[in-house]
């Protein structure tokens, strides 16, 4: 089952209903036969921006992340209902992936045009377009095509 | 027409190998009896050690949470997210950085618009009025 990370930005609530509200997402995750692995709070603040949700402006929240395994067909059904919940400001569901092992480029991106292998694939792919000249000294004394 | 270029390649050829023995035409210089100081084959030592983005030489990953980091490729004046040729970055990192800033923008992290207040003394990586090509502002 993949891992997926939950971002959840709540509305101005007191202590236990914001408890209430978390335990009803939990209960959630759980119910589609989900595993929470972590569950992080990362504080209330001003948001960036106003936002307007469920018919209510608000200009702060609370953020909360919850990392969770379930099956991929399931989390189409937990957006939907997070989408339902007045409480829940914004959601954002997204794969987690493990950082892969790559060596930086910079040092061939910065050469000079004609160097760079991606320019040279673009020039290849041009030449392959281009019509192919007859080349006269071929050797054949006739021209094979029909003119 | 073939036939004719083929007769006269082979003449060619003859022709050259009986010069190679007379050795007038194909004169070599003589051979010294110390060979030290010929050159060998090792690898370039003058060679530079490949030119390494400032977050790939620090071996930092972009997160959408590390909203100071991501802060530090935003325009203070437009919020807007600067381009290659100004942050210096390889196309990997770039990609990250992008990536990571539209989530913690999607995420009511990281505002779009302007860059955070807090975040407006921060040190610069870059100077966005010497990009390494020339933008139009």
């Amino acid at each position: 089952m993949p891992t997926y990370e939950l971002a959840l930005v709540l509305r101005q609530l007191p202590r236990p209903e914001l408890i209430s509200v978390i335990r009803r997402t939990a209960e959630a995750i759980f119910d589609k036969g989900g595993i929470i692995r972590k569950l992080e709070n990362l504080g209330t603040r001003a948001l960036p921006h106003k936002v307007s949700e469920h018919g209510v402006v608000h200009r702060e929240g609370t953020h909360f992340t919850i990392a969770f395994d379930t099956a991929p067909t399931q989390i189409a059904d937990l957006k939907e209902e997070f989408g339902r919940d007045i409480d829940i400001i914004r959601r954002y569901v997204f794969k987690v992936q493990e950082p892969e092992e790559h060596k930086c480029t910079l040092h061939e991106e910065m050469l000079p045009p004609a160097y760079r292998k991606d320019v040279q694939e673009i020039v290849e792919a041009a030449k392959r377009t281009q019509k192919k000249k007859y080349n006269y000294n071929s050797g054949l004394d006739y021209y094979p095509f029909q003119k | 027409m073939l036939k004719i270029g083929k007769f006269i390649a082979q003449n060619v050829a003859v022709a050259r190998q009986q010069l190679a023995t007379t050795s007038r035409f194909y004169s070599q210089p003589p051979q010294p009896a110390d060979t030290s100081d010929l050159p060998i084959d090792i690898t370039n030592p003058y060679e530079k050690d490949p030119q390494q983005c400032i977050l790939c030489k620090h071996d930092i990953a972009p997160h959408y949470k590390n909203v100071k980091l991501l802060s530090q490729f935003q325009s203070p004046y437009t919020g807007r997210i600067y381009g290659r040729h100004i942050t210096g970055l390889c196309k990997r990192r770039q990609e990250q950085v992008e990536q990571a800033i539209l989530r913690a923008q999607q995420c009511l992290l990281m505002p779009g618009y302007h860059k955070d207040l807090d975040f407006l003394a921060d040190p610069k990586l870059f100077d966005p009025e010497r990009p390494v090509r020339p933008h139009k502002y």
